[in-house]
């Protein structure tokens, strides 16, 4: 008897799926302390032969994207599960496929030296990191953008380097559409096959949309997910782009339209959309204001909610909370949060990013457009060039340079504010260094990697043939994060505390404990003594009023000139998932860390920063130190699943998330998480393969973190 | 006006409505068997040992003026009799072995680290709870506290156990929003075996407390062999059924978490190894409880609606 497919039986047969790719994933490939990015392995016959422009074994520029591109459409292999409503699954990591990532010829010797001194991650080469806005390739579909491109190649046939990346987009979408085509074939060869009614006539949709798709706009929920899923899947593939959008807003039309044409009831619609959050992760936004300030939350909000829920994978959904958000979305999503423990959704705080932005020039009714859609960041769809998440000072590097110069220079005698004058100057100079990386990437990127997937979705790059990272957009804000806030500000307040309050240790004992990282006589005592000393979170301590001077000299420096190319930057206090690399960069630090252990963890306190780790006053501190340009400086909270269970614990929950974005906060990421669970999933990962945490602005499998990486989330869970 | 504190926790769920910070008075009137926050009970403040902590510097003998620290045949030894709880000790102890509990504060001070946390009372609608040990207590100085608040306009809660004269609960009243009153049984010789003291003062003050008008919640810890059954349950929700003010009848189930504290104070502790009620357990204690027609919580599981 043919086994009756409902759609929840059909998400559970799928997420077994998806939990075998993992596996395999993690079996061939190894740890992973990134997204998990929806990828699975290609087939073991497969094989693509890059075709390098340069004698390293790289390419570079335009026409070697665009070739390369297209040689991969050609051969990619094709995905269909006749349990999905959706086609297609990306396997290759283009951009990770060169052995050098930056044309030598463009050489920048000349910032290196300052970029090591400070632990500087400049930048300089780094892809995607902006969105684009969905909503023009919705509209165009792959043929239309194709006559887009053409047309304007005609318009600038005069000017050859506009012309040759006019030339590079035509053979890219030339090469989704071969990727499209190809999986129409295999999706009728897997029709011809399938014994199951109603999966037989699941494909045979599937290859109608997907045929339709590779020339036509969508007008159905089902196109305009595929199309989406189809441009996602793409421009992963070639340089890893995981900005989403406002999905409600964007995918409403198509639903209300298939509604009113009885085409689809909202069963229907949560399983198209969940197939599409199954497909990749990408970041959206669901609810927040629209450009004038009202409320975009509609139904599709909640069916979006809905089908996160029913696909239980990871998910990066952000809803943006402003005072005028639906308050039923808002329960709805922060229960999902204690429900299905899956580390989405996350949170964004308007009234801190919209007033941020404003500080920049721009309106309001830019600031609102100005959505999350990447990690930990904001972006403009289709209008905004950003670096997003790419470009980091290692501050605790700098915090280093400045103590080591002072301890030897033997003309000045050692104190916290002779300290805090060299840390500002080396701050200084590390930012100058990282904003003339900027333009060196801004003026040169176009001959290293094109945008050629995500120009497509720009306003601008296909009209005026020119790049997005080459002006080709209309506003450039460029991120500039800090990293280690809660390392340096404990380290400064551990030596007021201790050295200079206090007076019971001296300056050359403490430079003789961290050159020795702690090892010497009385090294463990002391280390202890730094440790305990006040901490950053804690709530009016010496470590707070440091964070807060730390955060507002960074600030200061990043606002006090634009890059000499004229470039707008925005400050932020980010780690992503670097807390452990950069950390090896760094010898011990004053606030009892060891040499090389990692940095503190993007904007947050480090963990024991207070005895009942009160997630309040983790909330203002952290909302204390907002740069307040519209990027962020997001807050990692751990809670117990417990709280919950308790009448009103929900509530409390919501209540502190909005407290937060009322003080300021602009990013809330939060992991409802069991201690005893973590704990045991850490010794024996195999044993919970579907746990999912939220590891900074992303989520993944904790079983595919590496050790070391896990450790981090234990430690953030059960303080010391 | 200053009095004696254990701690000061902050984003406190479990007291009171909303978003909280709970102010724990030292010192309690009652020595219930079951304790969990043994530091509370003595009034004064007290020296907490941990010796997995210690990390073997010595500062501690140093520091000590009454010799109370000492290495005796290689191991280290500390006289409780001693020791005087001046916190010489704690103080130059940063791995966190020493702790010395009952920190003396004004109430303005304990204000300003309350008033940290407003945004967050005024977005839950929460506010502060004065707990223990038994604030009474310390009257004064919890009027203070509340006197204080009223002022700054928060929600205030009381957390007693009752056992105080009633012009000590009524100098409460003016300044008090929610009463989080522990009746943890009927029977007197029970309570008086289990908690050192007879119940006749709760019971009198909890029935004279709910003529005032002043929301009112109940609680009875749940405790295995003491107070776990049925009857027991069923006499508290007996008496206190027609108490016009009462928000609902929280059952708290006794967990072990406290054990540690009490090596660590140099104590017994008589419940040594009690296993908690199960759910099973509490859910037949919240339906005996609510077929009284009161609402009926149990904290850490879901709501039992009035019957």
């Amino acid at each position: 008897m043919t086994e009756a497919l409902t759609y929840r039986r059909r998400l559970d047969l799928l997420r077994e799926t998806k939990r075998a790719q993992t596996h395999a994933k993690l079996q061939k490939n190894g740890y992973m302390d990134e997204d998990d990015y929806g990828t699975v392995l290609p087939p073991d016959d497969f094989h693509w032969e890059p075709t390098p422009t340069h004698a390293n074994g790289s390419w570079y520029g335009a026409e070697g994207w665009a070739r390369n591109f297209r040689s991969l459409m050609e051969v990619h292999p094709t995905y269909v599960d006749p349990l999905d409503v959706l086609a297609g699954r990306w396997m290759i990591f283009m951009n990770r496929e060169r052995p050098v990532c930056w044309p030598p010829d463009l050489d920048y010797a000349h910032l290196v030296p300052d970029q090591e001194r400070y632990g500087i991650e400049p930048g300089i080469g780094a892809d995607a990191h902006f969105t684009g806005d969905y909503l023009i390739g919705l509209e165009l579909g792959w043929g239309g953008l194709l006559q887009k491109v053409r047309h304007y190649r005609q318009v600038h046939a005069g000017d050859a380097a506009k012309a040759a990346l006019l030339d590079a987009e035509e053979q890219t979408v030339l090469g989704v559409q071969t990727w499209i085509r190809h999986t129409v074939e295999a999706i009728r060869g897997a029709e011809a096959a399938e014994t199951h009614a109603d999966l037989r006539q699941n494909l045979h949709e599937t290859a109608e949309a997907n045929a339709w798709l590779i020339d036509h706009p969508p007008h159905t929920l089902r196109e305009a997910c595929q199309w989406i899923a189809w441009f996602n899947m793409a421009s992963r593939t070639y340089n890893r782009d995981g900005a989403g959008g406002q999905l409600d807003e964007i995918l409403r039309p198509y639903y209300e339209r298939d509604v009113a044409d009885g085409r689809i009831d909202d069963e229907d619609a949560v399983f198209i959309i969940a197939c599409l959050l199954l497909n990749d992760p990408h970041y959206y936004q669901l609810g927040g204001p629209g450009p004038d300030g009202a409320d975009l939350t509609s139904h599709v909000s909640f069916l979006i909610l809905e089908a996160a829920h029913r696909v239980g994978t990871s998910c990066n959904l952000t809803i943006r909370v402003h005072d005028g958000l639906d308050e039923q979305l808002f329960m709805t999503s922060v229960r999902h949060l204690f429900e299905d423990r899956k580390g989405w959704p996350r949170y964004s705080g308007d009234k801190g990013l919209v007033e941020g932005f404003m500080r920049n020039g721009y309106s309001a009714e830019l600031a609102r457009q100005r959505i999350a859609t990447g990690c930990h960041w904001m972006a403009i769809p289709g209008r905004e060039y950003t670096l997003n998440d790419c470009v980091k000072i290692n501050v605790a590097k700098v915090f280093e340079v400045a103590l080591r110069e002072m301890m030897d220079d033997a003309s000045a005698a050692p104190s916290v504010q002779n300290l805090w004058r060299r840390f500002e100057n080396h701050l200084r100079r590390a930012v100058r260094c990282t904003a003339k990386g900027i333009d060196w990437h801004l003026d040169h990127q176009r001959f290293n990697e094109p945008e050629l997937l995500l120009n497509l979705l720009c306003h601008g790059p296909i009209e005026t043939g020119l790049d997005a990272a080459d002006g080709g957009v209309e506003y450039y804000n460029i991120c500039c994060d800090g990293a280690a806030l809660a390392t340096v500000a404990d380290s400064f307040a551990a030596l007021d505390q201790r050295i200079e309050r206090e007076a019971v240790l001296a300056w050359d004992d403490i430079a003789a404990h961290l050159r020795s990282n702690w090892a010497g006589a009385g090294g463990e005592r002391v280390r202890r003594m730094m440790r305990a000393s006040q901490r950053y979170g804690h709530g009016r301590s010496l470590g707070d009023d440091w964070a807060g001077r730390v955060s507002r000299l960074y600030t200061r420096l990043v606002k006090e000139r634009p890059t000499p190319g004229g470039r707008n930057l925005i400050p932020g206090w980010f780690s992503w998932s670097r807390t452990i690399e950069m950390g090896r960069e760094v010898g011990a630090t004053p606030n009892g860390r060891g040499a090389a252990e990692p940095i503190s963890h993007g904007a947050n306190p480090d963990p024991g920063f207070r005895a009942d780790g009160a997630p309040t006053a983790m909330a203002k501190a952290i909302a204390a130190i907002q740069p307040g340009y519209g990027n962020t400086a997001p807050m990692q909270l751990e809670l117990d699943p417990g709280l919950s269970k308790d009448e009103g614990g929900i509530e409390k929950v919501a209540a502190l998330i909005k407290s937060h974005f009322r003080l300021g906060g602009t990013l809330f990421n939060i992991n409802v998480i069991d201690a005893e669970k973590v704990l045991e999933a850490h010794r024996d990962p195999a044993k919970y393969p579907d746990l999912i945490v939220r590891v900074t602005g992303f989520t993944a499998y904790f079983a595919a973190l590496s050790p070391e990486f896990r450790q981090l989330v234990v430690d953030r869970i059960i303080a010391e | 006006m200053q009095g004696i504190i254990t701690d000061i926790q902050r984003f406190s769920v479990h007291d009171g409505p909303g978003i909280r910070t709970t102010v724990f008075l030292k010192g309690c009137n009652l020595r219930c068997a079951w304790c969990h926050n043994p530091e509370t009970l003595h009034p004064g403040p007290e020296l907490q040992v941990l010796p997995d902590k210690c990390i073997d510097c010595k500062a501690c003998l140093e520091a000590c003026p009454q010799g109370a620290h000492e290495v005796t045949g290689g191991r280290r030894v500390f006289h409780r009799d001693r020791c005087t709880a001046c916190g010489a000790c704690a103080a130059v102890c940063y791995s966190g072995a020493l702790v010395l509990v009952g920190r003396r504060m004004t109430a303005d001070e304990v204000m300003a680290e309350v008033l940290e946390d407003r945004v967050f009372y005024e977005t839950s609608g929460g506010g502060v709870t004065v707990s223990g040990g038994e604030p009474l207590s310390q009257r004064e100085f919890a009027r203070g506290i509340l006197d204080r608040a009223k002022q700054e306009h928060l929600h205030t809660a009381v957390d007693t156990n009752l056992a105080s004269p009633w012009q000590d609960v009524a100098a409460l009243l003016p300044v008090t929003d929610l009463f989080l009153v522990d009746v943890k049984m009927t029977d007197s010789a029970r309570h008086t075996r289990w908690t050192g003291a007879p119940n006749a003062l709760v019971l009198e003050n909890a029935r004279r407390l709910s003529r005032e008008g002043v929301p009112m919640v109940v609680r009875t810890p749940v405790v295995p062999g003491v107070n776990d059954t049925v009857e027991q349950i069923g006499a508290v929700a007996d008496f206190i059924r027609a108490f016009p003010n009462l928000e609902y009848y929280e059952l708290l189930p006794y967990h072990p978490l406290g054990t540690g504290k009490y090596r660590s104070l140099g104590m017994d502790y008589a419940m040594e190894g009690l296993t908690p009620p199960g759910p099973d357990t509490m859910q037949a204690l919240a339906a005996a409880a609510g077929e009284r027609g009161i609402a009926v919580r149990v904290a850490g599981a879901a709501t039992v609606e009035k019957a």
